[in-house]
């Protein structure tokens, strides 16, 4: 039944439409502008965490400014993805490197929900500090080996179809 | 000219070897292509949150001397990383990139972006808020950012237009 919704998904009209026209790389270059811009901003605060850039900053106003810039990257990211995804559905959804990037992200978003909703909590007792407790270090590496795997495996997926 | 040096490229030995490199290292064109996407990102994580805090769209409470200073050598080292992982590709296969007319775009913006680029840093670095000392300065920053701002944006999307030149240039 899964199954059926892909090729649904592949049979309409505007999927057929951006796989046809210049809507495709329209859709790819957007696409890469905003996981650049991204993981640009996620890379400012996760080097941060870790005490490595912008001591002078503290880690609170530094996430304050940068997270809206990513979320809004990432749903642009997501937009753009899905509108790509579409064109190729049923071809997409067996593809390995598709797969990985997928769990990637999803486990990149559960280590974002950790950050935010637990670690973050205590921030006020080393917002100003270089060094953050062990577990908000850990997270912030985390973040960005997940966010560097997750766009290898998001350019494999163009070399294995 | 392009073509010249397109020629010259095919006849060189860095095209053997960027060709074998590229057929023959597993996995090496992603890794490459990643390293690329990886390297955007620096520049986006400092030349780009430069010009928008100077168009006051982000981080308004970083200063931008200062801003300069601290990310000025991201922004260098993303040149380099582009520039050292994209030049395989060229390398490998030159005719392919010197005739295409998006590559040709990619390279005229390209150029501007990185002159606009180190103009304005040298000019900040120079003089302690050399850009807020009048109204007239200030306005400037702005022109110079947003001019940075779209360079910066139109190359990245062009790069990824290469591949889909004919598109643009010969529909259908």
């Amino acid at each position: 039944m899964l199954n059926e919704f892909w090729l649904w998904l592949e049979y309409l009209p505007i999927a057929g439409h951006i796989g046809a026209t210049w809507w495709f790389p329209l859709m790819e270059s957007l696409h890469v502008v905003s996981i650049t811009l991204m993981l640009g901003a996620i890379l400012m605060l996760d080097l941060r965490v870790l005490g490595l850039a912008a001591s002078g900053y503290t880690v609170s106003r530094m996430s304050r400014e940068l997270v809206p810039w990513s979320a809004a990257a990432f749903v642009v990211a997501t937009l753009t993805g899905t509108a790509m995804f579409i064109t190729r559905a049923s071809a997409h959804v067996l593809n390995p490197a598709f797969q990985i990037k997928m769990l990637l992200i999803l486990v990149a978003g559960i280590n974002i929900a950790i950050f935010h909703f637990r670690i973050f909590r205590t921030v006020s007792h080393w917002d100003i500090s270089t060094k953050a407790p062990a577990s908000a270090r850990m997270v912030a590496g985390a973040s960005l080996f997940l966010w560097c795997g997750a766009m290898l495996a998001g350019r494999w997926v163009g070399h294995v179809i | 000219m392009l073509s010249g040096i397109a020629t010259w490229i095919s006849d060189s030995q860095g095209r053997e070897l960027a060709n074998w490199l590229l057929t023959n290292v597993p996995g090496l064109p992603p890794i490459l292509q990643t390293l690329h996407l990886l390297s955007i990102a620096a520049i986006m994580g400092s030349i780009v949150m430069v010009d928008l805090r100077v168009l006051g769209l982000a981080v308004p409470s970083q200063n931008l001397d200062e801003m300069v200073r601290r990310l000025r050598a991201w922004a260098w080292c993303g040149v380099a990383g582009v520039a050292s992982s994209g030049i395989w590709f060229v390398l490998a296969r030159p005719n392919r990139y010197f005739a295409n007319p998006v590559f040709q775009i990619k390279f005229s913006l390209l150029i501007p972006a990185l002159i606009v680029t180190a103009l304005f840093y040298r000019q900040t670095l120079r003089e302690p808020g050399y850009w807020y000392r009048s109204a007239r300065r200030e306005r400037v920053a702005k022109i110079l950012a947003l001019v940075s701002l779209l360079l910066w944006l139109g190359v990245v999307m062009a790069g990824r237009w290469i591949a889909y030149s004919e598109y643009l240039f010969w529909p259908e």
